[in-house]
């Protein structure tokens, strides 16, 4: 043994204790640094000398427990989507107004049906006429502000895609640089310590923007989206996303690019492969998750029971039915219905016994004059169908269409001019019930109760379907007071020329239609048969605003459940990697006391020298 | 650039900080607001039932509206209607008075009638906001026209005074003898209306004698005569013949003349003469006199109480009549009038149905009161009438008959403002009204109690309790303040301020 050794073992102790230092150093600066892991000082002894061994600086430990972050980054992912979509349900629910305030659309249509009872009351005062107009218009207005605002917040979402498309590519291309560098580093080298929090933080930040699974080999990982597409490993594929610049209503996503009309997110490979990520639903959390789920679904749900709305409100007050008169020719018996005036949008509607099962069967078709939207939906009720019918062939090709589609057992038949007559076969297997038309009324003073009072911008508002999309599309930000009524308001009470000022069987229409008459409501649905609604229109107004509430209510109850479990998860992450400032103290302390005993060692060696020296 | 979150456990007390003052800010609002929440999704299930309420109370204001509007006007119509009842009784009343014809050809009650046509046609013509109540539908414009329209007319519309006068030259004819034909040839007097059909003058409606061998023949024949047949008869004084007459206005007048040996018959005596054809002959002439006498009373006033209804009988099934002429004295049939030669006296809604129907007001679900009124309903239009006629009525103050004459028209006018039995009085409008007011007393009533329970029910479904709110605002703030506290403290409990 010689004192050499003792000096060298005691340099290898302050060394360590030097190291030790530094790591307490790092762990107190970076007590608060997110993705910061506790280290600690991997040392051994080495064995190189008879009587003693020097102390080796073996690594750096990071305290983490990979079960604890795993989960934790699964509900991190399902934590930012729900609080996301809580968040956008929240700002959906500004757009209804507070509860009975005058922002409300419900204020806004009481307000209205207040006004008319006024103008029942007094049907001659020029005083209830605009007054009554000027809440129509308020009206409209409201429905139209509610439906720019719920097209803003489509359009956030949209923004928001395309934010959180960047902040993923920048968290791939890190992930991506790391495990290249990482490639080659001994898994206990000090120095990948650093590199691996940076990393976990990159892939920490992606599983906020997305749901990921990773997969780890020794110190690289690769990451794959749920549905089990590679997006980094040594190298990262690239996330495309173009948003559109203005949203409207008709907006809507599809596989189809050519009928896409919002922004898709496109996965682009490092070998250049692309391929559509909403197509699959690979994405089910996250951010991004949660605004497709709002841009695509929740809001055009929205947009579409206001245009429901307003289009039930529209129709019910300019639409006439009228029943088919009846006709019999030998054993079979039917309808006649006249065809003249029906709009585009309008229906003829035929109500039928099946004789053989005894079920009622109506069949409604719809006027189409653009036949690039044929065939239509048939609906979800096989005993309610839609059929569409091409019209621009004239009333004998209308005939022909009815006949088949309704099928051999019905003769129909176009009599004369405009007049379709449909006949059953005697009661054998089928039997006429009924046979009506509804037609939108185009004039002011057309002798009918029935007005346009609301209409589309400058057109009649029939609910017509063209190959571009359905007039209802949207119909809640375009729907205004019908500008010839504003320009004449006692038109609110005159239904022809002969009508008396203090008639009010017009107001006491629109009030009836508005405030009690049982309307079937279509409310339409992407990509789904539109569902349907029987009611008033205050309860179609109660319905989808409850509605509205509850599952802004359901969204803000997932989020806070989502908080439980993600703030259980950090606390339990924590207890492992927080840095705990006393618990780093203690060390100092133990590390000064050893760093003094080496020195003291040192110093005593060198006294021993010294003696030696002078002997 | 990822914007880095916070540590940790920073984050998590930071978090729970911001939970609480965000509690604490939502009490403040819910204290300022007086309301639980700001949207659908905070009131939870009871936003439904909230809507719900707000749209009854809508509704029902909307109701209550309804009914303070129309109150007014019912209450109006209520004072339109007891005034035009009392002018009614006040017409009738002033018939019985002075009989005297002043300068003017007028009795003082028809001075009178004048001004009350006018207070009639005034409240016919009540409006409330711009609304006249008595126009049926035509609410926007005037009930019935002025008291000088109606009665003088206007520009080359006729008004009744001119349509009297009219139908009494026609009632009259040129001799003054009611549009009969008297002669007497040889032993026989025969008497006969002037033409086929005519509505005008007396019509014969029988004829009778109790004298002996005196042969009546008729009336009979077109146009309806009559004759007696002196021939055989032995008269003896006090023996009679009884003519019977219908009068233009549906009365009936008995003409009896009385054999006499007086050779200065009184009125309605006859001479009996030495020869039947001078019997023959003093007959004619008594029946003569009688006749003219009869026209320029009881005629007159009957031919203008038949005016009267014609001018005044304007509604969905009739119109106007007068005279076709001129000229007027020979004129046999009635022609209708047009709004460009007659005046109008109703310038209110024409219909056929039924006048409450005409305004209708909903004063709750499924209850609506009806309260339309036209001035041409049956009990209005007579009273209109009858005082119009009273009113536009002359006679020559020089006419010795004049008296008579105002005197058969006040014994018309008397029952005609009665009204005759089951045709419709004023009193049964004002009960029709006082019926949509009470039945809109009643609706009060409900929509008070209801409005009073829904919105208690909407303020504890939607409202805050004051005191509850203020107990949560303390006890958040209490935990805040600790939690705070708590954090400062943990912060500073360190090692490191011990080394």
């Amino acid at each position: 043994m010689s004192l050499t050794q003792a000096l060298t073992i005691s340099a290898s102790g302050l060394r360590a204790a030097q190291a030790g230092l530094a790591l307490v150093s790092s762990n107190v600066a970076n007590a608060d640094t997110p993705g910061y892991a506790r280290k600690t000082l991997v040392q051994t002894a080495q064995y190189t000398f008879a009587f003693g061994s020097s102390v080796d600086i073996a690594g750096v430990n990071r305290e983490i427990d990979q079960y604890v972050r795993r989960q934790l980054r699964v509900e991190v992912g399902g934590a930012a989507y729900a609080s996301l979509r809580a968040e956008m349900y929240d700002r959906l629910q500004l757009v209804y107004g507070a509860p009975g305030s005058d922002a409300a659309l419900e204020t806004a249509f009481a307000d209205f049906t207040t006004a008319l009872q006024s103008l029942s009351a007094s049907p001659e005062s020029a005083t209830a006429r605009s007054a009554a107009l000027n809440a129509a218009g308020v009206l409209a207005q409201q429905l139209n502000g509610m439906s720019a605002d719920i097209q803003a917040l489509r359009g956030d979402a949209e923004t928001g895609l395309a934010e959180a498309t960047a902040q993923a590519n920048e968290a791939l291309q890190g992930i991506a640089r790391i495990n290249q560098q990482l490639a080659g580093m001994a898994a206990n080298n000090p120095a990948a310590a650093g590199l691996l929090d940076q990393r976990d933080l990159y892939i920490d930040q992606l599983a906020e923007l997305m749901d990921i699974r990773v997969v780890a080999d020794g110190n690289q990982v690769t990451v794959f989206t749920n549905s089990g597409v590679q997006l980094v490993g040594l190298q990262a594929a690239r996330l495309e996303f173009q948003p559109q610049e203005t949203m409207t209503a008709a907006a809507h996503w599809s596989a189809d690019p050519d009928e896409r009309s919002v922004g898709t997110l496109m996965l682009v490979s490092p070998n250049g492969d692309s391929m559509d990520l909403f197509a699959g639903s690979s994405i089910r959390s996250g951010r991004i998750a949660a605004y497709v789920e709002m841009r695509d679904r929740v809001l055009p749900g929205a947009q579409a029971q206001l245009d429901a709305f307003a289009a039930a409100m529209a129709q019910a007050l300019s639409d006439v039915t009228q029943a088919g008169a009846p006709v019999s020719v030998g054993t079979q018996s039917g309808f006649d219905l006249d065809l003249s005036g029906l709009l585009a949008g309008n229906n003829l509607r035929v109500t039928y016994t099946d004789v053989g099962s005894g079920t009622q069967k109506t069949v409604t078709f719809v006027r189409v004059d653009d036949p690039a939207a044929l065939p239509l939906s048939p609906g979800g009720d096989p005993n309610n169908i839609l059929v569409g019918v091409d019209f621009t062939g004239g009333p004998a090709a209308v005939a022909t269409q009815i006949g088949a589609a309704l099928g051999a057992n019905f003769t129909v038949s176009n009599p004369s001019g405009a007049i379709l007559r449909i006949l059953d076969d005697g009661g054998v297997a089928v039997r006429m019930d009924a046979a009506t038309t509804t037609k939108t009324v185009t004039g002011l003073a057309a002798g009918t109760a029935q007005l346009p009072l609301f209409v589309d911008g400058s057109s009649l508002f029939t609910g017509a379907i063209t190959g571009a999309g359905a007039q209802i599309t949207g119909f809640a930000g375009r729907i205004g007071v019908n500008p010839a009524l504003l320009a004449d308001p006692s038109r609110l009470v005159l239904l022809s020329s002969g009508t008396a000022a203090g008639d009010a069987t017009r107001p006491d229409f629109l009030y009836d239609r508005l405030a009690q008459a049982s309307l079937s409501v279509a409310v339409p649905a992407a990509g789904a048969p539109a569902s349907s609604f029987q009611g008033t229109l205050p309860n179609f107004l109660r319905h989808f605003l409850v509605q509205q509430g509850q599952d802004a209510a359901a969204a803000a109850s997932l989020r806070d459940g989502q908080q439980v479990v993600v703030d259980a998860l950090r606390q339990r992450a924590n207890e492992t990697s927080q840095v705990n400032i006393d618990q780093e103290m203690t060390t100092l302390l133990a590390l000064q006391s050893a760093y003094a005993a080496n020195a003291r060692v040192l110093s005593a060696v060198k006294e021993m020298l010294e003696l030696l020296e002078s002997l | 650039m990822v914007v880095s979150a916070l540590g940790g456990r920073t984050q998590a007390t930071v978090q729970q900080l911001v939970e609480m003052r965000r509690q604490l800010d939502d009490l403040q609002r819910q204290l300022a607001t007086g309301r639980k929440a700001s949207n659908y999704a905070d009131l939870g299930a009871a936003s439904g039932l909230t809507i719900a309420l707000r749209s009854q109370l809508a509704t029902l204001s909307g109701f209550d509206q309804t009914m303070q509007t129309v109150g007014i006007r019912l209450e109006l119509a209520q004072t339109a209607l007891t005034r035009i009842g009392e002018i009614g009784s006040a017409t009738k009343a002033s018939l019985l008075q002075d009989f005297t014809i002043g300068s003017d050809g007028q009795a003082q009650a028809q001075r009178n009638a004048r001004s009350r046509l006018d207070e009639l046609l005034d409240l016919l013509n009540t409006q409330v906001d711009g609304r006249y109540l008595f126009s049926g539908r035509t609410v926007d414009g005037p009930a019935v026209a002025s008291g000088a329209e109606i009665i003088e007319g206007d520009g080359a519309r006729a008004g009744l005074r001119q349509v009297i006068d009219e139908r009494r030259q026609a009632d009259l004819g040129a001799d003054g003898l009611g549009r009969l034909v008297l002669d007497a040839v040889g032993n026989t007097v025969s008497l006969a209306e002037d033409a086929a059909a005519s509505p005008f003058g007396f019509k014969l409606a029988a004829a009778s004698t109790d004298i002996a061998g005196a042969t009546v023949a008729g009336p009979a024949g077109t146009p309806p005569s009559l004759s007696i047949d002196f021939g055989a008869a032995t008269p003896q004084p006090g023996q009679t013949v009884t003519l019977t007459l219908s009068l233009p206005d549906g009365t009936t007048e008995t003409l009896r003349l009385t054999a006499t040996a007086s050779t200065s018959p009184a009125a309605g005596e006859f001479a009996i003469g030495a020869s039947a054809g001078a019997t023959a002959a003093n007959f004619r002439a008594a029946l003569d006199t009688s006749l003219h006498a009869l026209a320029g009373t009881r005629l007159v006033a009957a031919s203008a109480m038949a005016a009267g209804a014609e001018f005044f009988a304007l509604d969905a099934t009739q119109v106007p009549q007068r005279v076709a002429g001129p000229p007027f004295a020979t004129a046999t049939a009635l022609t209708a009038a047009t709004p460009s030669d007659t005046m109008f006296w109703y310038t209110g809604e024409i219909a056929p149905d039924a006048p409450r129907g005409a305004a209708s007001a909903r004063i709750d679900a499924g209850i609506a009161v009806n309260y339309g009124m036209r001035a041409n309903e049956e009990a209005l239009r007579t009273l209109v009438q009858n005082v119009a006629v009273l009113a536009a009525t002359s006679f020559a103050p020089t006419d010795p008959q004049a008296r008579d004459a105002y005197a058969a028209l006040a014994d018309r006018l008397r029952p005609a403002l009665d009204g005759a039995p089951s045709v419709q009085t004023v009193q049964e409008i004002a009960s029709d009204i006082a019926a949509a007011q009470s039945a809109i007393k009643s609706a009060e009533e409900r929509h008070r109690q209801s409005q009073g329970v829904l919105a208690g029910l909407l303020d504890e479904t939607q409202g805050i309790s004051n005191e509850e709110v203020v107990a949560q605002i303390l006890s958040v703030q209490t935990r805040l303040q600790a939690s705070l506290q708590a954090t400062a403290i943990l912060y500073q409990l360190n090692l490191v301020d011990y080394l």
